[in-house]
Order: C-alpha cells, then structure tokens, then sequence
C-alpha cells in the first residue's frame, strides 16, 4: 500500500537572503562610525612676528650650530668653547642645561647649505626633550 | 482516502519577503549626505623625502585650516599643485591667513635633503605674511629606527 498522506518535507534550496542588506547596514555603520582619518604629523612651532626684536641675555641663550655635516657644535652663551655632539645628544645636554637655567633660550642656527633632515633631527631632539623656547636662524658663514 | 488540505489552513494574506522598495532610498539618502558632507584634499602628494621626527605630534587643527607647502629638494615650493617663487608665498598666504580668521597653520612638507638655505626663505616669506604657526611635517619616528641610526 503507497503511502498517500505523507508529503516529503523540501528545505528551500537557495541561501536566505532577506538579511544580508541589514548585515551590509550593520557592517556599513560600524565603519561609519569607528573610521578616523589620518591626521598630518610634524613638529609645531610658532614664527617670531614680523620686526619682533627681542633682547635676550647671552647667559640665556644655548647655541646649537647645525653644520653641513650634521654634527652640532653647542655654544653656552658668550662662552667661546664649543662642543661637538651629535643631533641626538642635544636632548640630553637640553635637559641638562635647563635644569640650571629655566629661563634658557635654543638658537638653532643652521648652515645655509645643510640639509634639512639635520635640523629637523635637533628640532626633534629638542622637542623631545619638552623645550618651548625655540628659535631657527640661518647661520651666518 | 486522501485528506483534502487546505480546509482549515487560512493563508496569511502578509507578504513572506522583508520590504526592500525604500531600501534604494535609503542607500541614496546615504550617498547624498556624503557627497555633501566631503571635502578633498585639495593637492596631491609630492615625491619628498619625509623627515623622520620622534617628537611628531598630530597637528590639531581642522583640515580646513591647514594649507600644506611641499618643498622639493632642489628647493622648489608647491602650494595646491602650483609651483611658486618665495614672494608669491607671502601673496597667496596672507589672503587666507585673513579669510581663515587667523587660525590658518602651515603644515611645512620639506624633503629632508633640501638645503637649509630655501628653508629659511620659506620661513621668512610666511612671518611677512604673518603667519605664525607652523609644523615642520614628519613622520613618526620609532625608537628601533633612530638605534639604527
């Protein structure tokens, strides 16, 4: 005797689709909100205005002498003996210097014809090394 | 004798698919409200050298306010794709230092190798257009790599 009343049971054959827009939502808003741009790294400083002259005690000054070579002669004030170091030793003689002296003064003067890179290296160091009171000159050759 | 379905089995008269007629409006309203919402970087990327800095910190400041200057090595500046000598510098700053309420920043996008020399003429061009505030861009610098150094 055949079996009349039982039906076979089929599952549907396809993939249910029905959710994969809210899956995309979901996944679309995710992004949305946890996205966040790269921002542009450097080092700030703020420029002396234009005409700003402004008289600076030499004992309140620390020269840092860029050459083409990238080695950094620092000169203390009116001192006339100069040490040679290297970019990444200045962070070390900044901090060094401004603990005697918390009112000091970093003159970066660079040779016109090093690179960039060089003075970028001190400007780091001295960055590194929490200074704020930074100027950049050309040295004069 | 077969039982014959369907006597007691009402239909449901509910569609059995999730409506998706508002999903294309949805998606559009999406597109519009970023279409309107985006703004471009205005110049494209020059080939420089980056300097490496580890004291690199993120410039903090809208993106509307910061105007990118690429100098080349060989000395050349680029502002929004245009090479200019150092005095059209301090002339097309000045005009957009006013316009942005005075909270223009530079972002300084020198290549490493450059000579000192135009860098220093770059500054002085910006503080006669009297702006101030300038990053010197750099990438960040690891400790590993500055060892290797």
């Amino acid at each position: 005797m055949s079996v009349l009343g039982k039906k076979k049971k089929r599952a549907g054959e396809g993939i249910p689709m029905s959710s994969t827009a809210d899956i995309a939502f979901l996944l679309l808003i995710f992004f949305l909100v946890t996205t966040t741009f790269p921002k542009d790294k450097g080092l700030a400083l703020v420029l002396p205005e234009a005409n700003e002259e402004v008289e600076v005690a030499q004992e309140n000054v620390l020269h840092l002498l860029v050459q083409v070579d990238g080695t950094v002669e620092v000169k203390r004030g009116e001192s006339e003996s100069v040490q040679t170091v290297r970019a990444a030793d200045v962070e070390g003689i900044w901090r060094q210097e401004f603990a005697s002296n918390d009112r000091l003064i970093a003159a970066v003067k660079t040779h016109p014809e090093a690179e960039y890179g060089y003075m970028m290296d001190v400007l780091d160091a001295l960055q590194s090394a929490n200074a704020s009171r930074i100027s950049l000159q050309l040295l004069e050759v | 004798m077969a039982i014959s379905g369907g006597k007691f089995q009402k239909s449901s008269k509910a569609s059995e698919e999730i409506p998706s007629s508002s999903l294309a409006d949805i998606a559009f309203l999406l597109l519009i409200f970023f279409m309107v919402t985006t703004v471009f970087q205005q110049d494209k990327e020059r080939p420089i050298d980056w300097p490496e800095a580890e004291a690199a910190q993120k410039m903090d400041e809208k993106q509307k306010n910061i105007l990118n200057i690429w100098m080349e090595q060989d000395g050349k500046v680029y502002v929004n794709d245009a090479e200019l000598t150092m005095d059209q510098v301090t002339a097309v700053v000045t005009p957009l230092y006013v316009a942005s309420d005075q909270k223009l920043q530079i972002s300084i996008r020198g290549d490493r190798d450059v000579p000192y020399q135009y860098m220093d003429q770059l500054q002085q061009a910006l503080i006669r257009g009297g702006v101030l505030r300038v990053t010197f861009a750099a990438e960040l610098e690891t400790n590993i790599q500055r060892e290797r150094r």
